[in-house]
């Protein structure tokens, strides 16, 4: 039991593993273990009367689950096209949910050491969503935690439902 | 908690639940009383052994004063007595209480106000007896007070164990397990064939289809639980009941052996506790009423299950006062749901709805059982949102039966898939009454308006009207065909939705949706359709108190009795073909819907055309050998036969019945022609000047004939 710990400990002391995502000019990127599937680009049903962040619904494996645009989130137009859905895993399996971004890259290996705190100067609701951000060669690329994601967390934070969409109706 | 302290909950909740059975049973048969009372002394005993091994100290020590008292009953140096019983059930609530600690703490409690040491004076006070000393001793009545108050407490600590476990015949499991190798072959050999097997494809998919019907069916299966498992909680309550209310009460069961989909069963509990602690509070009178009314003494509350057409009824039936007429029309005006003219009009099948009205309560005292006029209404909601109905019948001084009727299960519901705003929406058929399509070039004048709010006129009745894509917000749809107009009723309330167009009807799947979209409050869940698309399923009495929509009283067989007697020279007909080159028409009342049905589906018994219509069997009238043409028409068995849904209004379990026919023409109002002596046996009309016959074939319903 312990060895397994202090193994864990170690990789992650080194590096991590994480999926790179695109939404605006940014890149973002997501612990691989927090994800449970790409699900590609999908037509997604929209939800009337949703919170502004809901892009819509979607099937999956014999569920029906929510997904969040995460353009609506940072406050950025709607893409026309259909966007990428992720499906993201809560830790203990409770919330499962949708996350649509512009597109997906590939998974990174990054240095724990890469690692740097959100900046003080942003705003609550980037504090809310980013956390800290990778210096890459060829950019940032900003991490982000699925459990901040999470649609009841999101409403319940109370900075995301009043968010205008440009292209929402 | 490990998985040891767990399974002794489960268990010993188990025991518990047996225990009580056993209690209730054995104050009403004292003389069996040798085995129930070995089967509470050896749960008991379980109890106690297995708490020593596992540390719980309090909880031992409680169980050993309850089998010190149980083994001198056993052993006969005690009889059973009232007190005795109310002392073993107090034994059981505590133990109950300490596991319900357990199970949410993981201690079984050190403060002060979890000392049992009342308790187990009380039951040894109980040992110590002499058994033919009868008076109730002092230090009784302090206990059961306290207990009395935390009656509500082992409820519910017995549902949150209920909804976690399940319990599964091997046999189902074992046959779920074999289906699922069936499944995964299939997969296999669907995927080593690869795309250029085209031949055996249809084969593959034939086999997965039977494969998943299998499958599903041993699932839904596996979800029954018999109804006997929700029945065996009341005997307890009723007697706890009927003790604070002064009421003699027995309780039969019959049909416990029905099965029900778990989460129905869960959904009907509140419900069914509500009906009878009405029956028993409200029904049932005092003893010496009764006798002076000429009954026996003790009241008779009957539980009855059974199957009827594709869902689940369940009686509440007591022999009681039943309900006064009067009194609930004295009392609704006295609320002020009812105007006093309203009220002396009404006939008593509407004055009995009344009790459905929110804010509504018969009793003439507040009891702390009930009469604080939540009730009926809350009843009728919890039972409609799981897609069931609810019907009441009570004759005066002879007694009340209040029917629940719940589908099997929750997860499949047959729906209609409707489109507006580019959205798919799925509206479950228990709440569609009709659907009425309004062409374009009628769409300008067929709504109106008083104020701002929209009106219909269906049938001379203003029918409120709610626009769907206007509620949610949608797009409006700019180039309008027409539009469908859906008339709909939940819990009390009639309305027109707005629709743009109309999809399949479709057995859905039920998906539950997130809580972030239950929030909004209008959609119940959501749904794959047969495309591979999403559909959400519409609340629809939800969308109705969005809307604005309030309930009114049914009063619509009522009218539908005046419109044919008042006018009965003129009506409105439905005309269609049925006999080639003859129309044919029916007063437009008596028509529920006009079904179009694949000839596949029409079935033969004993030389008459039956047609399984929503788990009813309706007799096919085929007057014009419709039927026989289409067969003859066409080799396949996709002809589709137009059939005309017809029956009582009003009255739900008058018998309805299927007209076949070529094709229906129009709606339109017409007037009857007395003379009718020109053809014998036949009622003629004219609907827009032409002769048309008036279908006969309701013979039926003989108060309709004479009107027609």
């Amino acid at each position: 039991m312990k060895i397994v710990e202090q193994l864990s400990i170690d990789e992650e002391d080194e590096t991590l593993s994480l999926c790179s995502m695109f939404a605006g000019q940014d890149s973002y990127g997501i612990a691989t273990g927090k994800i449970r599937e790409v699900l590609g680009m999908r037509e997604l049903e929209r939800v009337p009367m949703a919170p502004a962040f809901v892009a819509g619904v979607v099937p999956y494996r014999g569920d029906v689950i929510t997904t969040v645009s995460f353009r609506a989130i940072l406050g950025l137009p709607e893409c026309a096209e259909t966007g990428c859905v992720l499906v993201l895993d809560d830790n203990d399996g409770q919330e499962r949910f949708g996350l649509m971004v512009d597109s997906v890259g590939g998974v990174v290996t990054v240095s724990k050491k890469m690692l740097e705190d959100n900046p003080c100067t942003l705003e609550a609701r980037g504090r809310w969503l980013f956390d800290g951000a990778y210096k890459m060669s060829g950019g940032l690329m900003i991490q982000l935690d699925p459990q901040k994601l999470r649609p009841s967390r999101l409403s319940e934070s109370g900075l995301f439902s009043q968010i205008t969409v440009g292209g929402a109706s | 908690m490990d998985d040891l302290t767990k399974e002794f909950i489960a268990e010993s909740q188990e025991g518990l639940d047996r225990m009580e059975r056993c209690l209730t049973e054995l104050e009403v048969r004292p003389q069996d009383s040798a085995e129930l009372v070995g089967d509470i002394f050896r749960t008991v005993h379980t109890i106690k052994g297995t708490t020593g091994f596992l540390g719980f100290s309090r909880l031992e020590k409680l169980a050993h004063a309850g089998e010190h008292l149980l083994g001198s009953l056993r052993e006969g140096k005690l009889s059973v007595t009232e007190d005795l019983i109310s002392g073993l059930l107090q034994l059981l609530d505590g133990l109950r209480a300490i596991l319900q600690l357990i199970e949410e703490s993981g201690t079984e409690g050190t403060r002060a106000s979890d000392d049992d040491s009342e308790l187990i004076a009380h039951l040894a006070e109980l040992n110590s007896e002499d058994p033919l000393h009868t008076d109730a001793p002092a230090s009784v009545q302090p206990v059961a007070k306290n207990i009395q108050a935390n009656a509500a407490v082992p409820s519910t600590s017995s549902v949150n164990n209920n909804d976690k476990t399940l319990r599964i015949d091997v046999d189902v499991l074992n046959r779920m397990m074999n289906l699922v190798g069936e499944l995964v072959l299939t997969r296999n050999q669907m995927l080593q064939g690869g795309v250029e097997s085209t031949a055996n494809f249809a084969e593959l998919a034939r086999r997965l289809d039977s494969v998943t019907a299998d499958l599903r069916e041993t699932v839904m299966q596996a979800r029954m639980q018999p109804v006997g498992n929700l029945f065996g909680k009341f005997p307890r309550m009723v007697r706890d009941l009927a003790r604070t209310c002064g009421r003699e009460v027995r309780i039969e069961f019959f049909g416990q052996e029905t099965g029900l989909d778990k989460s129905l069963l869960e959904a009907i509990k509140d419900p069914l506790t509500h009906a009878v602690r009405n029956s028993v509070d409200h029904g049932i009178e005092p003893a010496a009423d009764r006798i002076l009314a000429g009954k026996s003494a003790e009241g008779c509350l009957t539980l009855r299950a059974f199957h009827q057409g594709g869902s689940v009824v369940i009686e509440v039936c007591d022999d009681g006062g039943g309900i006064s007429m009067e009194k609930v029309r004295a009392k609704a005006v006295e609320r002020g749901l009812v105007s006093p003219e309203d009220a002396s009009q009404m006939s008593e099948r509407e004055a009995l709805q009344l009790i459905f009205l929110p804010g509504f309560s018969t009793a003439s005292a507040v009891t702390t059982v009930s009469g604080r006029g939540v009730g009926m209404d809350v009843v009728r909601a919890n039972i409609e949102k799981v897609g069931g109905s609810v019907e009441l019948e009570s004759k005066l001084g002879v007694g009340t039966t209040l029917r629940l009727r719940v589908p099997l299960t929750l997860a499949i519901v047959p729906a209609l898939v409707v489109r507006s705003g580019g959205q798919s929406f799925a509206l479950p058929q228990t709440t569609l009454v009709e659907l009425v399509y309004i062409p374009s070039r009628d769409a300008a004048h067929a709504v109106e308006h008083i104020g701002g709010a929209e009106v219909f006129r269906l049938r001379e009745r203003l029918l409120p009207i709610v626009c769907l894509d206007r509620l949610l917000g949608l797009k409006n749809a700019t180039d309008r065909h027409g539009f469908y107009l859906a008339v709909l009723e939940a819990e009390g309330c009639r309305y027109g939705l707005v629709v743009d167009d109309l999809l399949a009807p479709e057995e859905i799947v039920v998906k539950p949706l997130s809580s972030v979209l239950r929030d909004i409050g209008l959609f119940s869940g959501a749904t794959v359709l047969g495309n591979g698309t999403l559909a959400l399923i519409l609340d629809i009495a939800a969308t109705a108190a969005r809307a604005g929509v309030k309930p009114v009283i049914d009063d619509e067989m009522d009218d539908a009795v005046t419109d044919q007697t008042m006018r009965d020279d003129h009506q409105s007909f439905l005309v269609f073909e049925d006999k080639a080159r003859e129309r044919t028409a029916l007063p437009l009342g008596l028509v529920e819907r006009i079904e179009s049905v694949p000839l596949s589906q029409v079935e033969y018994a004993n030389g008459r055309a039956l047609l399984q219509y929503r788990g009813e069997l309706l007799p096919l009238r085929d007057e014009g050998h419709v039927i026989d043409e289409l067969y003859a028409e066409s080799d396949n068995m996709d002809a589709a036969a137009t059939i005309l849904i017809c029956g009582e209004p009003g009255a739900k379990n008058a018998r309805r019945l299927g007209v076949v026919v070529r094709r229906v023409l129009d709606v339109s109002d017409g007037a009857l022609l007395n003379d009718s002596s020109v053809i014998e046996d036949a009622e003629l009309a004219l609907v827009k000047n032409r002769l048309t016959t008036v279908f006969r074939g309701f013979d039926i319903k003989p108060d309709w004939k004479e009107v027609a």
